[in-house]
């Protein structure tokens, strides 16, 4: 999934302080997974923009609703009954959601209210970390199930560097070393003999080297 | 309220109209349905003594509060908004009051980036030795908040820069 | 002098050899770096300047480098791969070949968030491990990556680093194995106070027989104070300071405890004469190098050959 979180109200505040009908718009899929953007996030977001803008004598209509998903065209297009209402949209989607939603009404100022951050894990209930870089090779099935390069914090593929300590990065006592953990997965596996080969350089062009990347498929085409 | 304590915030507030002078100030209080004396009767009898100074609702669990409901409150009609859970450990759903006491924590942050006191929103769990019953919960509740100045949220707004003030709204409760 | 690797000579010689760190200035100064040359010159056979380490930012390496050259001396590259992509990479290895630099240190690198620059992107698009290969490749095939002939091939002696007291201790000599499987002719190791610990890794290195392929160097770092050797202790990801050697500088009246730290260094030396597969040392007296001429006195490993 993709993780975001809210940003600090008084920048919010900043963004829409030029507009007067403001669509608060959530998204029931990744951003409620992660209590950021879903329907409860946004009525409580909506809430707290109109007292505030009461308490400074603003007279803004602030309304809110939130789709199934902001990153699907098909759900978007709903909002084109009531979008008419409103000089600019609130989005608590991510940023996929939030362009999305631009793409469609691009008359409209659509803002961002999350900062979207990685794609990740629920490791427990009100616990998200990051996973996966989306580097479009993946390479996980030779490092035991751990991403060298998302959890690595040097993206090592040869890996660990000489500051990993007590199975944690160097760079923080709190961020676990993800080498400690591949050497302890294929431990497990009996593999450990696996990492004794030199893995090559990483082919990035599959993460940049088009550009910003698609996927077409004729077959799921209309 | 009593009014003692109204010349105080009217002094700190500055300019404020007759009518918040008046206004009296509303706790939305929402207790777990397992304090004790909370039943139906008496939650009826507290809302006409107090009338429009205190609202009350039953909640199955504190752990059920939704933020929301607090922000919903204070937006619509309340100077403060607070929950009633059971003492630690007592919880009936085991951990329902220590989840609400992290969300209203939150609640009263999210409230403090928009210039609210924190103490407008509050989490009061009820004594395990001694468990008092509702009145007597929503009395020391009402005596704690008391001293805050009427919401701003609630107030006829003061003139801003470049905004047309507020028509009176009719549709907001009139409490004198 | 001519285009040749001093400490290659040595170690071909089978001498002990002996490197010194030496760090750049945080200023376009030349003087500074060659200062301190001149403290160097007649007391290592080669000397190692970093390359912004700790991620702060100083004179390039490959440009300070170039300076030692032109003054005589023998420069051993720093190269990090952290701050430069394989092309920048390759292109330097080129660069500092045509300038006559004849050593290569290649490096992860600190992590961008210690230093000055938390702010910038860390690069990491080759890993110490794969620059190890690259350059050997470069050197040997005189290829780049991705097969392309160079009209003409870098003339390098190449060397990587290594930490015998990272976690997990297990796995260390297995990645001292990989760098040399990669090309690593010779390694500087990160610092030694756990002699007991360092002479177990080397043991082994040597059953694994890499101490026939490489050339091991140990690290050494003169301690300057008890309040060092705490913080090295407890605050320095890799270092393993026993509190034996803490107790033995807190024991010491703090204006003494310079000699003492000095005394510790010179004794790891002399044991690390005694370990079979250790090929010399690597002073790394940062900020204190006028102390290194001293330490390598006292060690006995005074006059370095010509």
């Amino acid at each position: 999934m993709i993780t975001a979180e809210r940003k600090p109200i008084d920048e919010i505040m900043a963004m829409i302080a030029p507009y007067k009908r403001v669509l608060v718009l959530g998204c029931g899929s990744c951003v409620a997974e992660c209590a950021a953007g879903g329907e409860k996030e946004t009525g409580m977001l909506a809430s707290t923009l109109r007292m505030a803008n009461k308490m400074e004598g603003k007279e803004v209509l602030i309304q809110e609703k939130t789709l199934d998903r902001q990153c699907v065209k098909d759900f978007v297009i709903l909002l084109d009954d009531v979008i008419g209402q409103y000089d600019a949209v609130l989005s608590l989607g991510c940023g996929a959601g939030v362009q999305a939603v631009a793409e469609m009404f691009s008359e409209l100022p659509i803002l961002p209210a999350l900062n979207t951050e990685f794609l990740g894990e629920t490791r427990e209930q009100g616990y998200w970390v990051e996973n996966c870089l989306g580097c479009g090779d993946c390479m996980l099935h030779f490092f035991g199930g751990v991403c060298p390069l998302a959890r690595c914090s040097k993206q090592l593929l040869n890996g660990p560097c000489g500051g990993s300590r007590d199975g944690k990065c160097e760079i923080n006592p709190e961020v676990p070393c993800a080498w400690q953990a591949i050497i302890d997965r294929l431990e497990r596996f009996e593999a450990l003999d696996r990492l004794e080969q030199i893995y090559p350089p990483k082919d990035w062009s599959r993460k940049q080297g088009g550009g910003p990347r698609k996927i077409m498929r004729e077959d799921q085409q209309r | 309220m009593e009014s003692r304590v109204i010349p105080d915030t009217k002094a700190q507030a500055g300019k404020q109209t007759r009518m918040t002078q008046a206004r009296k100030r509303t706790l939305a209080l929402f207790y777990c349905q397992n304090t004790p004396e909370s039943g139906e009767a008496q939650r009826q009898a507290l809302e006409k003594r107090y009338a429009s100074r205190l609202k009350l609702f039953p909640i199955p669990c504190s752990g059920r509060l939704d933020p929301l409901h607090l922000l919903k409150a204070l937006e619509e009609f309340a100077d403060a908004a607070y929950v009633i859970a059971c003492p630690e450990g007592a919880c009936r759903y085991f951990e329902g009051n220590l989840r609400a006491t992290k969300r209203v924590d939150r609640t009263a942050q999210t409230i403090a980036q928009i210039g609210l006191e924190k103490e407008r929103v509050g989490i009061v769990a009820n004594s395990k030795e001694n468990p008092k019953p509702l009145a007597k919960l929503a009395e020391e509740i009402l005596d704690r908040t008391g001293e805050l100045r009427p919401s701003p949220v609630l107030e006829r707004p003061r003139r801003g820069k470049g905004t047309k003030e507020k028509k009176d709204d009719h549709s907001r409760k009139k409490t004198h | 002098m001519k285009d040749v690797s001093r400490l290659k000579r040595v170690l071909d010689q089978g001498g002990f050899a002996v490197t010194a760190e030496c760090g750049p200035p945080k200023g376009a100064d030349a003087e500074t770096i060659l200062k301190k040359a001149e403290i160097l010159r007649h007391t290592v056979d080669a000397v190692n300047v970093t390359d912004n380490q700790t991620a702060i930012v100083r004179m390039s390496s490959l440009a300070a480098c170039s300076l030692l050259k032109s003054a005589g001396l023998d420069p051993v590259l720093q190269v990090v791969v952290r701050d430069r992509n394989r092309i920048a990479l390759q292109s330097d290895i080129l660069g500092a070949s045509a300038l006559g630099i004849r050593n290569i240190l290649c490096l992860s690198g600190d992590h961008q968030s210690f230093g000055n620059q938390p702010q910038a992107v860390g690069v990491f698009d080759l890993d110490s491990i794969q620059f190890v290969q690259v350059v050997r490749t470069m050197r040997d095939k005189g290829t780049i990556l991705g097969g392309e002939i160079l009209t003409k091939a870098p003339d390098l002696f190449i060397g990587a680093a290594a930490n015998p007291f990272g976690d997990p201790f297990s796995f260390r000599v297995i990645r001292l194995a990989k760098k040399v499987a990669a090309g690593a002719e010779f390694i500087q190791t990160q610092c030694i106070y756990n002699l007991d610990r360092f002479e177990k890794f080397m043991a082994m290195a040597r059953d694994k027989g890499l101490t026939k392929k490489t050339s091991i160097l140990g690290g050494v770092t003169p301690l300057k104070s008890a309040g060092m050797a705490r913080y090295m202790k407890k605050k320095v990801a890799g270092m393993d300071v026993p509190d034996e050697v803490v107790k033995r500088m807190e024991g010491v009246p703090a204006k003494k405890q310079a000699d003492e730290g000095i005394k510790i260094c010179v004794e790891t030396i002399q044991r690390l004469k005694e370990i079979p597969g250790v090929r010399g040392v690597h002073v790394m007296a940062i900020e204190w190098e006028e102390k290194v001429g001293e330490i390598v006195e006292r060690a006995g490993l005074l006059p370095r050959p010509a």
